[in-house]
C-alpha cells in the first residue's frame, strides 16, 4: 500500500517534470537552442495565476486562460529581444544565455512578488479521493490529467496542423526550410510562445502541491535531467524520463540515506549518460564529413 | 601599427614578441608587486580575491575556451581543493604538501570525470557536470565526519617559512606567485603540442583524431588540468574563505566562474584576468548600488544573481568576444586609424543543420 | 617489382539497409597515385571514412603494411603514416594557417606534459624543428602569404592547400585527398596537378585520391578505381577506365 501510495505521488510529481522537460525539447527540437530558464518560466506562470486568480480574485477560467496568454505574450518577448540576435551563434552561448535569463526571471519576480511563499488556491484545492487506505490529492489528479491533455494537444499539433509541421521542418534544417518559404524566425518566437504556455501549465498544476517562490525554478534542472535521460529531443521521451526521475526520487527518499532523494535525478542522468549516451530515445548522430 | 621582422623561429616560441611587450609587463609586475605598500589590508585582500579568480579561470579557460567543453559545474572542483586542502592541513599536513596534494587530488577527480566526455555531446557534457556538481555539493553536506556537513568546517590557520598566512601580505604575495606560476604553466601548455591538440579538439574532432590525436585521452586530460588548477585556487579560497561550508559551492558559484571566462573573452588568458578583476569587483560594485538605489529596489531578493545574469546575456549578446575582444578592438581601431574596418571582427554565423536526425 | 602499401578485401558497409560499400576490394601499390572515380553517392567517401576508422566495416578487413588495420582507432590509423584530407575541409577554423599546420606534426611529438607545463630545452627544441619541417611544407605549397592568418578569413581555395599541407607535415606513408579540386578554379588545379606530381615523386608519398575532374585524374594517375552505388566496376590505367563500357554507362545511363 505505502509503496502504491508512493509511485501515485512519484508520478504526479514525475509528470511536473515531464511537462518543463516538454518545454526543454520542444525549444530544443524547433530551434537548436537549449532552454535553461524552463523552470523559471514555470515560476513566473505560478506567479502570473497566482496574481489573476488570487490576487485580483478572477474566476479559476479566465484566469487560468489571461496566465497561459500573458506568459505566451512574455515567451515571444524573451524570443524577440535576446534570442533572435543569437540566432546563428554556438549552442554554448546560447546555453550561458538562458541560464543569465532565468537569474534575471527570478530577480524579477522577486522584485515584483517578493521573496514570501505563497500558496495557490484553485478549485482542484484541498479535496481528496480515498481507494481504501490509498489517499489521492485532487493536485495530484490535477496534474496527471493535465498532464495526459497537454501531450495530446501537442501530439496533434505536430502531427496535424500545418505549423506544426514547419516547426519540425525548421527544426532539421533552419536554411532550407527558409527556402522553402517557411517564416523560420516567426516559427521560433512561436515555438517560444508554446514552451512558456507549457511552463505556465506546470506552474498552474504544481502551484497548488508546492508553494510559490521565485526560487521553484530550480526544479528545472532535475526535469532538465529527465529530458536528457529521456534522449533530448523527444517528447514522449521527455515526459517517460519525468516519469522515472519523479518515481526514482520518491522511493529514494524513503529507502535510502539522506541526500540521495535530492540526487537521485543526476545520478540516474550520470548512469544513463555512461551505459547509454544517446538516450532513451535515441536522437543524436555524429557530425558527417 | 608596430610590425615584428621575425629573423628565426625562436621568435615565434618566446612568450614575449617584441621589447613593448616586455616592458609593459615589467611595469605591471612592478605595480602589483609594490601594491601592499600603496593599498590597505580591505582592498588587498579583494585584489588576493582576484588573483584566486584568476587561477581558477585559468583552469575554466583552458578547459571551455581552448578545448571547447563546457562545464557547468566548475564550483565542484574549487569544493574539492578547498575541502581537501582543509582537512589535510587539520591534519597536521605541512602547508606546501597540503595544498599540492589538493591540487592533484582535484586533478585525479577531474580526470575521471572527463573520461566519459568523449561520448558526450556538447549540451550532454554540460549536464553531465552540473549533474556531478550537484552530487558534490551533496556528498559535502552529508558527510559530516570529513566535511562537517552543512554546518562546515573552519579552515586551521596555516604557516609558510614561519610567516602566518592570515596576515594579508603574506596571502596576497602567496596568491601572487601562484597566480604567476600557473599563467606560465599555462602559457607553456599553449605553445607546446598538448595546447595545440586541446585547440584541436576545439574546432573539429573529426579532424583532431585523423591528425593522431587520441581524444579521450585528451579531453581526459584537459579535465584534469582544468579541475589542476581550479582545485589549486580552492585551496586558496580556503583560507579566504575561513570557514567552509557547502553553500559556498553552489551552482551560482559554478555560474560565477563560466561569467568570468564568457564577460572576459573565451580563448584568451588575458581575458582570464579581465574576467577576474570584473567578478572580483562586481560584489563590491552592487553593494555600493544597493547603497545608492531606493531601499525598494535595493532589497529585491536575488537582485546579485539578477544582475549577474543580466551582464552575462548583455556580453553574449553585445560582445561574445568579451572585455579582451573589445580591448583587440579598440586597439585595432587606432592602429588603422583611418582605415580600420568594422567588418574585421565581424562573427560568422552558422545556420545550422541539425545533427540530430529521426 | 612494386611493393603492395595498403590492400583493402571485401569492405562493406551499410547504413540502415543502403549498402554504402559492397564487397570493395583493390590494393594500392608504394609509390603510386591510385585515384577513386564514380557518379555522386557511389561511395567514394565511404571508403575514405573506412580506412580512417571514422566508421567501422561490416565486413572484410584492411591490411597496411602488412599489418590489418581494421581494428585501430582513428588516431592510431594516423599515427601508422595515414594521412587524409576532408572534402568540404575540416581546418581548425580559428586559428593561424601556421598551427593548424603545427597540429599536423603532433604524431611526432616525443614531449611529455610536465616537460611541457615547464617548457624545458627539450620542449623548445622540438619547437623549433617542428617549424622548420612546417616551413618545408609551406614553402613545398607557396603559402608563405598566409602564415600568419586565420583559417577562417582565408579564400576556399586556399583552405584546401592548407589541409594538404597539414595532412603532408604528418609526414605521412599514405595520403588521402578528398576532392582536392573541388572548388579550385582551373588555375589552382593546374598547379594542384604540378604539387601532386611533387608529393608523389620527391616526397615519395603514395596517394588515394577521390576526384571528379577527369583531366585531373588522367594526368595525375597511375591507376584509377571506378565505383558506383558501393560495386567496383573496374580498375585500370586512366585510358581504359575512361573508356570502359560500364564506366561510361554508370555515368551517362543506358
Amino acid at each position: 500500500m505505502e509503496i502504491l501510495q508512493l509511485l501515485i505521488s512519484g508520478i504526479s510529481q514525475g509528470c511536473v517534470y515531464g511537462m518543463i522537460a516538454l518545454g526543454f525539447v520542444l525549444i530544443y527540437k524547433a530551434t537548436e537552442m537549449v532552454n535553461f530558464a524552463q523552470g523559471d518560466l514555470m515560476m513566473f506562470g505560478a506567479f502570473i495565476s497566482f496574481t489573476f486568480l488570487n490576487l485580483l480574485g478572477w474566476p479559476f477560467i479566465p484566469g487560468v486562460l489571461a496566465t497561459l496568454g500573458l506568459m505566451a505574450a512574455l515567451g515571444v518577448l524573451i524570443e524577440r529581444v535576446l534570442l533572435r540576435p543569437m540566432i546563428g551563434e554556438p549552442p554554448f552561448a546560447v546555453l550561458m544565455l538562458t541560464i543569465g535569463l532565468g537569474f534575471m526571471l527570478r530577480a524579477l519576480a522577486g522584485a515584483i512578488w517578493g521573496n514570501k511563499p505563497r500558496a495557490l488556491a484553485t478549485p482542484f484545492s484541498g479535496g481528496v479521493i480515498r481507494f481504501g487506505e490509498l489517499v489521492i490529492g485532487y493536485e495530484n489528479l490535477a496534474i496527471v490529467a493535465g498532464t495526459a491533455i497537454l501531450c495530446g494537444l501537442i501530439f496533434l499539433f505536430f502531427r496535424y496542423t500545418r505549423l506544426g509541421i514547419a516547426m519540425q521542418a525548421a527544426s532539421q534544417n533552419q536554411l532550407a526550410a527558409f527556402y522553402v518559404g517557411i517564416p523560420v524566425k516567426r516559427i521560433f518566437a512561436l515555438v517560444w510562445g508554446l514552451s512558456a504556455i507549457i511552463a505556465a501549465t506546470a506552474g498552474i498544476l504544481v502551484a497548488p502541491v508546492s508553494l510559490i517562490d521565485p526560487l521553484m525554478g530550480s526544479v528545472g534542472i532535475k526535469a532538465f535531467a529527465a529530458a536528457i535521460v529521456g534522449g533530448f529531443g523527444s517528447l514522449p521521451g521527455a515526459l517517460l524520463g519525468g516519469l522515472i526521475v519523479g518515481i526514482a526520487e520518491q522511493f529514494a527518499g524513503l529507502y535510502l540515506p539522506a541526500g540521495f532523494a535530492d540526487t537521485s535525478a543526476y545520478l540516474i542522468l550520470l548512469l544513463m549518460l555512461f551505459v547509454r549516451p544517446e538516450g532513451i530515445f535515441a536522437t543524436l548522430q555524429r557530425k558527417k564529413v | 601599427m608596430r610590425f615584428v621582422l621575425k629573423t628565426h623561429y625562436g621568435q615565434d616560441v618566446d612568450l614575449f614578441k617584441h621589447s613593448g611587450q616586455r616592458f609593459w609587463y615589467a611595469a605591471l609586475a612592478i605595480m602589483v608587486g609594490l601594491a601592499p605598500w600603496i593599498m590597505d589590508d580591505f582592498y588587498l585582500g579583494e585584489l588576493s580575491l582576484v588573483f584566486i579568480y584568476a587561477i581558477a579561470g585559468i583552469g575554466l579557460m583552458l578547459l571551455v575556451g581552448y578545448t571547447g567543453l563546457v562545464s557547468l559545474g566548475h564550483a565542484a572542483f574549487l569544493a574539492i581543493g578547498a575541502y581537501s586542502h582543509a582537512y589535510l592541513l587539520g591534519h597536521g599536513v605541512p602547508f606546501p604538501v597540503a595544498l599540492a596534494a589538493a591540487t592533484l587530488f582535484s586533478a585525479v577527480i577531474g580526470a575521471i570525470v572527463g573520461l566519459p566526455a568523449l561520448r558526450m555531446i556538447g549540451i550532454y557534457l554540460a549536464v553531465a557536470t552540473l549533474a556531478f556538481a550537484i552530487i558534490v555539493e551533496q556528498v559535502l553536506s552529508h558527510w559530516e565526519s570529513v566535511t562537517g556537513g552543512y554546518r562546515g568546517m573552519p579552515v586551521p590557520e596555516a604557516e609558510l617559512f614561519g610567516l602566518s598566512l592570515m596576515g594579508s601580505q603574506t596571502f596576497y604575495y602567496l596568491c601572487l606567485a601562484l597566480l604567476v606560476a600557473s599563467l606560465l604553466a599555462a602559457l607553456n601548455l599553449l605553445r607546446g603540442p598538448t595546447g595545440r591538440s586541446f585547440i584541436a579538439i576545439r574546432d573539429s574532432e573529426i579532424s583532431a583524431s585523423s591528425m593522431g590525436i587520441h581524444l579521450a585521452r585528451t579531453k581526459s586530460r584537459a579535465f584534469a588540468i582544468s579541475a589542476g588548477f581550479t582545485g589549486l585556487a580552492g585551496g586558496l579560497f580556503a583560507h579566504k574563505l575561513g570557514y567552509l561550508a557547502p553553500d559556498a559551492f553552489t551552482l551560482l558559484t559554478s555560474i560565477q566562474l563560466l561569467l568570468m571566462v564568457v564577460v572576459g573573452g573565451l580563448g584568451s588568458l588575458h581575458g582570464v584576468i579581465f574576467g577576474a578583476i570584473f567578478i572580483g569587483l562586481l560584489p563590491q560594485a552592487i553593494a555600493f548600488l544597493r547603497d545608492t538605489l531606493p531601499p525598494a529596489a535595493a532589497q529585491i531578493p536575488g537582485l546579485e544573481p539578477g544582475i549577474f545574469g543580466l551582464i552575462l546575456v548583455l556580453f553574449l549578446i553585445y560582445e561574445p568576444l568579451g572585455i579582451y575582444g573589445r580591448w583587440r578592438k579598440i586597439r585595432l581601431f587606432f592602429d588603422e586609424f583611418p582605415l580600420y574596418r568594422s567588418a574585421t571582427y565581424r562573427r560568422q554565423k552558422s545556420y545550422l543543420r541539425t545533427e540530430r536526425v529521426r | 617489382m612494386t611493393e603492395r602499401l595498403f590492400q583493402a578485401e571485401n569492405l562493406s558497409v551499410s547504413f540502415g539497409g543502403i549498402r554504402a560499400v559492397q564487397d570493395l576490394s583493390f590494393s594500392v601499390e608504394q609509390g603510386e597515385i591510385f585515384s577513386i572515380i564514380g557518379p555522386n553517392g557511389a561511395g567514394k567517401t565511404t571508403v575514405f571514412n573506412l580506412i580512417s576508422r571514422l566508421y567501422d566495416l561490416d565486413r572484410g578487413r584492411m591490411i597496411f603494411e602488412g599489418d590489418d588495420i581494421s581494428g585501430l582507432a582513428p588516431h592510431q590509423i594516423a599515427e601508422r603514416g595515414i594521412a587524409r584530407t576532408f572534402q568540404n575541409t575540416e581546418l581548425f577554423e580559428r586559428e593561424t594557417v601556421l598551427n593548424n599546420l603545427l597540429i599536423g606534426r603532433h604524431i611526432h611529438r616525443s614531449t611529455r606534459l610536465l616537460d611541457e607545463f615547464l617548457f624545458l630545452p627539450g620542449v623548445r627544441r622540438q619547437e623549433l624543428e617542428f617549424r622548420k619541417r612546417v616551413e618545408d611544407v609551406i614553402d613545398l605549397l607557396d603559402l608563405q602569404p598566409y602564415r600568419e592568418q586565420i583559417i577562417g578569413n582565408l579564400p576556399y581555395g586556399v583552405r584546401k592547400m592548407v589541409e594538404v599541407a597539414r595532412a603532408l607535415c604528418m609526414e605521412p606513408k599514405l595520403l588521402l585527398l578528398d576532392e582536392p579540386s573541388s572548388g579550385l578554379n582551373p588555375e589552382e588545379t593546374e598547379d594542384l596537378s604540378y604539387w601532386l606530381e611533387d608529393i608523389n615523386e620527391d616526397l615519395g608519398i603514395t596517394v588515394i585520391m577521390v576526384e571528379h575532374d577527369m583531366n585531373l585524374v588522367a594526368r595525375a594517375s597511375h591507376r584509377v578505381l571506378a565505383l558506383a552505388d558501393g560495386l567496383a566496376l573496374a580498375v585500370g590505367a586512366p585510358s581504359e577506365i575512361q573508356n570502359h563500357p560500364d564506366v561510361l554507362r554508370a555515368y551517362l545511363g543506358d
